[in-house]
Formats: structure tokens, sequence, C-alpha cells
């Protein structure tokens, strides 16, 4: 057994860092779609953007990093309140042609990126201070990842506690519920909408800031992200973050120890549990419970 | 891909913006003039000038223009017009823009050419309109049997195959392979094992064929690599792969404990740009290094970088010489130039002095030429000894 796990360690590891940055991807898209009905097929889009920013500002100090991870949140709620305001006409005509909106967009802006940062994949390294490797039972471990697990926890908590612990998240929850109800209580439901996908988009961008060392910026990025995302939303079910946290936590270790154990079915094990998730709970492993 | 939604309006709206932009795209090239005897000669470029390949694109058209710019405008001594055709992502635009070069601009003869797909799609139309296809870097194991189509670069598993044996020798122990899962990846695999396994060389444990291109996060199988015992690694990857694998590989701290070794585009080009310092050290086989010291490379590689602001690829490289082999059959076809008197000049063309050292075409249209060993030494790859000659 401990032959097993020390073999695997860094692998359980590795897929919970790549698990917590799916989660901070993949939690926007989930809102956005489970509480706002809004199918957002540019959410690939705003992860490519930050890592863009990312390469743009970071000058190998810890203060570039954080000014990164401002823009990046910044770019995020415009991008957002934007997508909003594009999307919110196409509200009752149903997900299709919200969908052929949003990749039309994601089209445009991926042609405006490549314009502006060339073909190429680009070097996107962490910090200096966070460079290097550490020593886990034996086995180098990138330092980075090791930091953005802390990082992406906290970031966790802190969405859980807002959509499903405080007052403005019971608002939200409320609003996705009954609208009429809450228009009635005096609430400016444009408002609601608006606040749910700024963060959602400025959640994408700043995974893409903070994961940019682990998923560099490049073309083709933002198709890898958003495919990951929607797998992830499957898996875990629509509109609920914890949904959100058990379907990442739970692609980050297939795509790591996953493929460590059973390297020969590498191509079929992301799809293969979507699968097997959709057999057995074709809501996903813990759908939200509002509209499901 | 069941993940993705893809309705039928998806789909239409797609085709509709690909279709216009092919049509925008061929609409705005060269305007139609009939072939006069003494008028400039046609020559059609077909490389991509946008998508995925637009750098490997970028750097053929530039290798194939300086040669032409640095002889006054001409070929064989007749003035020339390049016509310049996008080959696009796919091989349905790269064969709608061959047949606008062949049959709309009539060109003598094409060079370019990224993509296996693309040059497998467009083999019928060269055989048949008997124009001379002068490729300068798709060349698939499985195209043989050509009367019409060159290539100045080299066939798929040759990069592998020069490497085999060297390694073998050299790594001391098993050696761990992994590639990209797809054509290309399993050509390099095989050629590599064709001259590794011959010279006594033992593979750890299983190879590996990592999904491509879904893969971004290589640490299962570093971890796999650190397991297995492995003295050395052969790998192919190259684009956005290698990039990620690259730096993974320093990041998981094997760089500097297992030798990396690979086919050149491993760090070719704009890539090792993007690897960075983690690629320091890795040793790549290719038959073209810019460090070379040789007459040929005195005169292009600073004439490239002058030009052009960075060191030239095996891509620019490999468009020159079709430049070359194009200067030399217009010269010697003589008084009628067409494309068929060209086609049978480049048969007879003989030696072409290169910057990757002397070579000439096999009987099957590709060069019998010497590959090199290159290591990354501060960001730039340096010709470190020659391995072998292959192609014959």
């Amino acid at each position: 057994m401990y032959g097993w796990l020390d073999g695997n360690f860094v692998s359980v590891i590795d897929g919970v860092a790549f698990g917590l940055l799916l989660f901070t991807i993949a939690v926007g898209l989930s809102l956005v779609f489970g509480m706002m009905d809004v199918l957002n097929l540019a959410h690939g889009t705003l992860y490519l953007a930050g890592a863009y920013i990312a390469y743009a500002l970071s000058d190998g100090s810890l203060w570039g990093l954080l000014l990164a991870l401002a823009a990046g949140a910044l770019v995020g709620a415009c991008g957002g309140a934007a997508l909003t305001f594009l999307t919110q006409p196409l509200a009752r005509r149903g997900h299709l042609d919200q969908a052929v909106l949003t990749l039309g967009i994601t089209f445009i802006v991926a042609d405006l990126l490549a314009a502006a940062f060339g073909g190429e994949v680009l070097p996107t390294d962490p910090p200096r201070s966070l460079r290097g490797t550490v020593d886990l039972l034996g086995h180098a471990y990138p330092l980075y990842r090791l930091v953005f697990i802390g990082v992406a926890t906290g970031l966790a908590t802190a969405v859980y506690l807002l959509f499903e612990r405080s007052p403005l998240g019971a608002l939200v929850r409320a609003t996705v519920a009954d609208r009429d109800m809450v228009r009635a209580l005096g609430v400016d439901i444009r408002k609601v909408l608006y606040g749910v996908f700024a963060l959602g988009a400025a959640l994408a961008v700043a995974g893409g800031v903070l994961g940019a060392p682990i998923l560099g910026p490049g073309p083709g990025v933002d198709e890898t992200v958003l495919v990951l995302s929607l797998v992830v939303v499957v898996v875990g079910g629509l509109g609920s973050v914890r949904g959100a946290l058990v379907g990442a936590l739970l692609i980050g270790q297939v795509q790591t120890l996953g493929v460590a154990l059973l390297p020969e079915y590498a191509p079929f094990l992301l799809f293969g549990t979507m699968l097997a998730v959709l057999v057995v709970r074709p809501h996903g492993l813990v759908p939200s419970g509002v509209g499901a | 891909m069941a993940g993705r939604i893809r309705p039928i309006g998806l789909i239409a709206a797609t085709t509709a913006t690909l279709f216009l932009a092919t049509a925008c795209g061929g609409a705005s090239l060269g305007t139609g003039e009939g072939d006069k005897q003494n008028g400039p000669l046609k020559i059609g470029l077909l490389v991509p000038q946008s998508g995925t390949y637009k750098a490997l694109g970028d750097d053929m058209k530039q290798g194939f223009e300086l040669y032409v710019q640095r002889h006054g405008g001409r070929l064989g001594g007749r003035e020339v017009e390049i016509v310049v055709a996008d080959e696009g992502e796919s091989a349905d635009s790269g064969k709608a823009a061959a047949e606008k070069l062949v049959k709309q601009d009539h060109v003598l003869a094409v060079s370019g050419v990224v993509s296996s797909a693309t040059i497998n799609g467009v083999k019928d139309l060269f055989e048949s309109a008997k124009v001379p296809l002068v490729g300068s870097n798709a060349s698939p194991t499985t195209l043989t049997g050509t009367k019409y189509i060159w290539r100045t670069s080299y066939v798929n598993d040759e990069p592998g195959k020069a490497l085999g044996k060297y390694v073998a020798e050299k790594a001391g122990g098993p050696v761990f392979l992994i590639a990209a899962g797809y054509q290309a990846g399993k050509d390099e695999v095989e050629g590599f094992k064709s001259t590794f396994l011959p010279a006594g060389g033992k593979i750890a444990g299983e190879e590996v064929y990592t999904p491509f291109p879904a893969t971004k996060n290589f640490q299962p199988y570093l971890a796999q690599i650190e397991r297995s015992g492995a003295k050395s690694v052969f790998c192919f990857y190259a684009g956005g792969a290698a990039v990620d694998f690259v730096k993974q590989y320093r990041d998981f701290g094997l760089a500097g404990k297992i030798p990396l070794y690979a086919p050149g585009f491993l760090t070719e080009g704009g890539v090792l740009k993007g690897q960075g310092e983690a690629a320091e050290g890795i040793l790549t086989a290719l038959n073209y290094g810019a460090d070379l010291d040789n007459a040929a490379n005195k005169q292009f590689a600073p004439a490239y970088t002058a030009a052009y602001g960075s060191a030239p690829t095996t891509y620019a490289m490999a468009s020159w010489d079709a430049a070359q082999v194009l200067d030399k059959a217009i010269k010697s076809a003589g008084s009628t130039v067409t494309s068929e008197t060209v086609n049978a000049a480049i048969a007879a063309v003989g030696d072409i002095d290169s910057p990757r050292g002397t070579w000439h075409f096999n009987a099957g249209g590709t060069p019998v030429q010497p590959w090199y060993l290159r290591e990354v030494k501060q960001g730039a790859n340096t010709v470190s000894s020659e391995l072998v000659r292959l192609g014959g």
C-alpha cells in the first residue's frame, strides 16, 4: 500500500492542483448557465485573455502577478458585463442563438489575440520567488503549483461562502427560483444578472492569470479550456458551487491519477468519466436543485 | 468530443465563415496573365498564411523569397513572379489554393506545403497537370511513386532514424519513448526503433502515446518516466505541445537528470523562444543547424538573420534550397521553359550545394543528406556532431 501511495502521491497532489484550476475556470460557466440560463461558449476565451494578461504583465516579480490579477479581474468583470448585455436580448430565444453568438465572439477575440500576440505558445513563468521545486516524498514538485493549491482553495472558499452562505447568495438563488417575486420585493433584477456574469467571468480571467504557468497562452488553449469546463459542469451538476468543486476535483484526478494508472485508456478517460456520471446521475453529481 | 455542443446552426455558421474567408483569400491574390516566352515566369508558393501553421509558412516564404531576392529576382536567368496562395490549416483549404495556382494562375512550378494532409490531397493534381511541386516541408512516408513531386526536406521518419544508433550507444540503460498520439508521432517512434533496437537499445516499460492535442498536463507521464528507471528519454512533440512538454519536464525536476532526445522540431523556431531556459541541454537530430560551418551556410544564415531578425530554421533552409533547385533546373531547361522540361531538369539537377551540406535527390525525390546532433545552448540550437547520412 505504501508503495502504491508513494508512486502515485505526486499525481494525487497534482490532480488537486489541476482540479482547483478547473474549478476556478468552470464555476463561472456553471453559475451563469445554471442560474441565468445563458450558455456562454466564450468562457474559454476569458481564460485565454487572462493567460495573455499574465504574459504581458509578468516581469518576474510577485507584484507583476498581483498587478496581472487585478487587471484580469477588471477585464473579466467588464467582459462579463458586456456578455450579459449581448446575450440578454436572446434570453427567450434559447441556447442555440446564445451558442452561435458567443461562439462568434470566441472566433473574433481569438483572432484579435492572435494578431496581437502571434500564433505561437508564449513563455509564461511564475514569479521568480515561486519557481523551483520542493521535495514531496523524494519526488520533485513545482513550488508554484503548491502555492496555486493554497490560493485556489481560498478562492473556492470565498465563492462558496458568497453563493451558498451569504444573504447576497440567498438573493441570487431567490432570483433564479422566482424572478417576479424578487422583483416585487423591490430588487433590481438586472443588477443581479450583471453581477453574477461579471463575477463568473472575472473568476475565469483570474484563472487564466494564475493558470498561465500551468496552461500557457496560445492559439487553441481557449478550446481546450472550454471543453474541460463543459465536462466539469456536466459531471458536477449545473448551477451549484459545490457541484463545480466536486466535478473539477474528480476530473482533475481522472486527468492525473487516472492517466498514471491506466495510461492505455488515457484518450477515453475524460469522456468515459462524463458518460459514466451521466448514466448514473443524469443531472450531475451535485445538482443545484433549482430548476433541475 | 461529446462535451461540445454542435447544433446544425453552428455548423452552418462556421461553414459560411470559412467559405467567405477562402473566397476573399482567393480573390485578393494575383492576376491571371498568360504565359509569354519572355515575360516573368510564375512560381507558386503554397504556404499557410493563416491558422496554426502560419509561423512555419512565414519561415518557408522568407527562405524562398530571400534566395530569389539575392539572385536579382531571377531563377535560371529568367525574371520570376512569386504567386503566394494560402494553404490554411486543412487538406481542403490547401487543395483549393493549389487548384488556383495550377489552373488559374498557370504557374510554372510550385513550392511550399506544410502539412502531410495537404501534400497527399494535392498529389494527383500535380501528377495529372504535369506541374512540378518542389515541396519544402511535408513528406509523409506514404508518399511514393510520384513523377512530379519532389521534397527538399526529408521523409517523416528520418529524424528518429538518425538518432536511434547514437542514443543506444550513449544512454547506458533503458530509454523511455513518448510521443504525441498521431501519425507523425508514430512514424518518428518507428523510425527511431528501426535503428535503436538493432544497435542494442532497450526500451523502458511501454512506449507511450499521449492524446493529441488534448494533453496539456504531462505530470502523470513524467511520473511514469521517473518511475521507469529510464536513463534517457526519446520524445516527439512539436508546436504548443513541445513548449508544454519541455517546460514541465523542467518543472518536475527531470531536466538535467534524464537527458532528453528528440527530432529537431522539439526545439525548432518559435517554440524555442516559448520554452526559454527550460530547453537548455536538450539534444535533437535534424538536417540543419543555423551555426553549421560551411561556405553555403555562411552566405545563407547571416543574410537570413539580417533580413528577418531571427536565425534561419530548417523550414527556411529547405525553401531556400527549393528555390535553388528551381534555379538550376530552369537554367538547364534551356530555351523551352515549360513545366515538363523543368520537371525533367529537376530529375537531372545533381548535387545541391546547400547550407546543410551537399545533397542530391534519391529515386524517390527526397534528399540524400547529412543529419546532425544539436544541443540547445544559451537559447540556440548548436550543432555538436554529424550523426549519419540518410536517404540513400
